[in-house]
């Protein structure tokens, strides 16, 4: 005979998944922005050959699946570079660089939003490159990324569910564990797509806020 | 002093500075004039570093504004008024003027913040201090522009025709400002399509078209019946202005 109830065993599981999901989430959308912030800064500063394979790279990346990206490093690291990595190596180098090459998009895009006039009127006052950068570029190109940025992060999270097809025990692979042994696949998927609904909600909440404070200096209000 | 040897620049196949030769002293204050695309503006980009010569040589106390490693000093000497303001957004009025003490001149920030109030005291803007650019009129601004400046303290200003985005009873309001400065014994090269002002605070005018430097006269002399070999373009040009 098969038990297939729900115990209260289930809902440490369903926790741990939620945590391992979220670890991953945060530790690939921190190295992702850091990445894809620098090869945006190389970028700016057209760093030579550095600027070129940054462009190659972030293309390749953001044009292929991410779960071919996921295999492939997952399968091809071992077979061609001898290097063993465990699913949640693989899953970690995989999304921060796919997270890093979106990232490197927006970045680019919200720097060269910020006038030239106003660089120019820091360079004149004597500033450096380095404090340009700090001063007038940063604080105002985070205010015009924030935006896509949450909408990045938020589809980002989601694409986190991939990584349980190479053993990564995340949100989605305690789903399908459930839904095996309870046979109950509607409750099990609505729990499952709740949770993440409600952690893609905390982050566009979060990235709101964020752009509230760092647009506060703009007269526009909206409609 | 300001020296300015034998100055070439060119956008593409367009030479826009053919040759310019000016020396700018201590205490005067430098109009320069000309019609639109004469070069005005790129020579003061050029003399502040924001464009590349291609030929000829700008010095700034003897600094070489072409040599990257000369550049800094050059600038810390110089500050530059813009015709569009050029504002950080994202600071306050007292944040734009402190932010170049602070980080240039290693000025503490407290100090350097309780001088920007004083400036924007000076220039009647003392109750606007905290506010943002986008919260200020296009006067308020550009009086902001002209304290960023002067919160470098240097030994000279150039100022990139500053009023022409402003509307007339703005533009007064600057106009004093810089005539204050001007009384004060500031080094100004000034930018403008303000014939009747720059008669009355300029030391000396310089007249550019299509490039050249066509004279470099004293005020008095620029303005009198007598104007040389240049006196029928510069006559044309006044006339134009002054209808306009």
């Amino acid at each position: 005979m098969r038990y297939t109830a729900f115990t209260s065993y289930d809902i440490v599981l369903l926790a741990q998944g939620l945590g391992v999901s979220l670890a991953l989430f945060l530790a690939t959308t921190i190295i992702g922005l850091l990445l894809g912030s620098l090869w945006a800064i190389i970028r700016f500063y057209r760093v030579p050959v550095l600027m070129q394979i940054v462009t190659v790279f972030a293309e390749l990346l953001k044009n292929s699946p991410v779960l071919v990206q996921l295999f492939l490093v997952f399968f091809g690291l071992p077979a061609f570079a001898r290097l063993n990595v465990t699913p949640v190596e693989a899953a970690v180098i995989t999304l921060s660089g796919n997270t890093a090459a979106f990232v490197y998009v927006i970045a680019v895009s919200a720097i060269e939003s910020i006038g030239r006039d106003q660089i120019e009127a820091a360079r004149v006052s004597g500033l450096s490159r380095w404090q340009v950068l700090r001063h007038i570029i940063a604080p105002q190109a985070m205010a015009f990324a924030i935006g896509p940025l949450t909408g990045l992060l938020v589809n980002q999270l989601q694409v986190t569910s991939l990584i349980s097809v190479i053993g990564v025990v995340d949100l989605t692979k305690i789903g399908n564990i459930l839904n095996l042994r309870t046979l109950k696949p509607f409750i099990v998927w609505a729990i499952v797509g709740g949770l993440y609904y409600v952690m893609a909600k905390l982050v566009a909440f979060g990235g709101a806020t964020l752009e509230k404070r760092l647009r506060a200096h703009t007269a526009w209000k909206g409609l | 002093m300001i020296s300015v040897r034998g100055v070439r620049k060119a956008f593409g196949t367009a030479t826009v500075l053919d040759g310019i030769d000016l020396d700018v002293h201590s205490g005067e204050v430098v109009s320069i004039l000309g019609s639109s695309g004469s070069g005005k503006s790129t020579l003061i980009r050029c003399m502040n570093g924001l464009e590349k010569l291609d030929g000829g040589r700008i010095t700034i106390d003897d600094f070489d504004v072409s040599r990257p490693k000369e550049l800094a000093e050059a600038r810390k000497r110089s500050a530059t008024v813009f015709q569009l303001f050029n504002l950080y957004p994202h600071m306050t009025a007292v944040q734009n003027i402190a932010l170049a003490p602070v980080e240039v001149l290693k000025i503490p920030r407290k100090q350097a913040e309780a001088d920007a109030r004083a400036l924007l005291d000076s220039v009647g803007l003392s109750a606007r201090a905290d506010a943002f650019p986008a919260q200020l009129s296009g006067g308020q601004r550009q009086r902001v522009g002209i304290c960023r400046a002067l919160a470098m303290k240097p030994r000279y200003l150039l100022l990139d025709e500053i009023t022409s985005a402003l509307d007339p009873e703005m533009t007064s309001d600057v106009l004093a400002i810089l005539a204050k400065l001007a009384r004060d014994g500031t080094t100004m090269v000034f930018v403008t399509h303000e014939i009747e002002f720059a008669r009355t605070i300029s030391s000396r005018i310089v007249f550019l078209d299509k490039g050249q430097l066509v004279v470099d006269l004293p005020t008095a002399e620029f303005f009198a019946a007598d104007g040389g070999m240049a006196k029928p373009r510069i006559a044309q040009f006044l006339s134009k202005m002054r209808k306009d």
